[in-house]
């Protein structure tokens, strides 16, 4: 049953393993679409900023720089 | 014993993903050869190989790489300050859709060679390493530099570097 049980957390760690894909860096682009932000809609993201500046009583430091491009 | 065996094929599998990553194209080695097809459908495809002896400047780029955007005028004028001295300025695009890296041209028309690698296959066969990164190779095939990124004063270097290899000839 212990053998069984760790042959199946190794799979099951393997498996977890292939499924981290490494974003190459020509490939970046993919990540710099629209499609990809977090918040597609700028107004729902304003509205939530909005709301988070306003509880936590400060703005700022919630973005990076950079386009997407790895080159930063 | 089982928990050391499972420990030994989860560091494989790490170790085997960190040195795959590990195999960029490094100065002193010998650029690969690569064949790609014009960005412009009715241009011919362009090969490394067909341009040996000529000192060949190589550039990965791409129309969402805001510093390439910067660099790519810049390298225009370097090609037609050199051309007669023997460079040739390649800048890959790896815009996928390839229509995109068009557009960008449609605006700032650039005189050198530009072939499209929207798969990435070229990319792959220098391990870029950043976007955008540019290659020096001289007339013999050897990389002369790699350079990563586009900062204020990079084409400084680069043009030093372009003027040692062609003086050096």
């Amino acid at each position: 049953m212990c053998r069984f049980q760790s042959i199946l957390t190794g799979i099951c760690i393997i498996s977890l393993l292939s499924g981290c894909a490494q974003v190459r860096p020509w490939e970046r682009g993919y990540l710099a679409r629209k499609e990809m932000a977090w918040e597609v809609d700028p107004l729902e993201s304003l509205l939530n900023n909005h709301i988070f500046f306003s509880k936590e009583a400060s703005s700022g430091g919630n973005s990076a720089a950079g386009g997407g491009c790895g080159c930063n | 014993m089982q928990t050391m065996h499972l420990l030994r094929i989860i560091s494989a599998v790490i170790v085997f993903t960190i040195s795959a990553s590990a195999l960029s194209v490094e100065e002193g080695e010998l650029a690969p050869h690569f064949n790609l097809p014009s960005i412009y459908p009715d241009k011919p495809s362009i090969s490394l190989q067909e341009l040996a002896g000529k000192t060949v400047y190589i550039d990965f780029w791409a129309s969402w790489c805001a510093p390439c955007l910067i660099s790519l005028p810049l390298y225009n004028d370097m090609y037609h300050r050199y051309k007669d001295q023997g460079l040739e300025v390649l800048a890959i695009s790896v815009d996928n859709p390839v229509e995109e890296g068009l557009e960008f041209l449609e605006d700032t028309p650039l005189d050198f060679l530009i072939p499209s690698d929207p798969e990435g296959e070229t990319a792959e066969l220098f391990q870029v390493i950043g976007m955008p990164t540019s290659y020096l190779i001289s007339p013999d095939g050897e990389v002369k530099l790699v350079h990563m990124g586009f900062r204020n004063g990079d084409m400084d270097i680069i043009e030093a570097a372009v003027k040692e290899v062609l003086e050096g000839n």
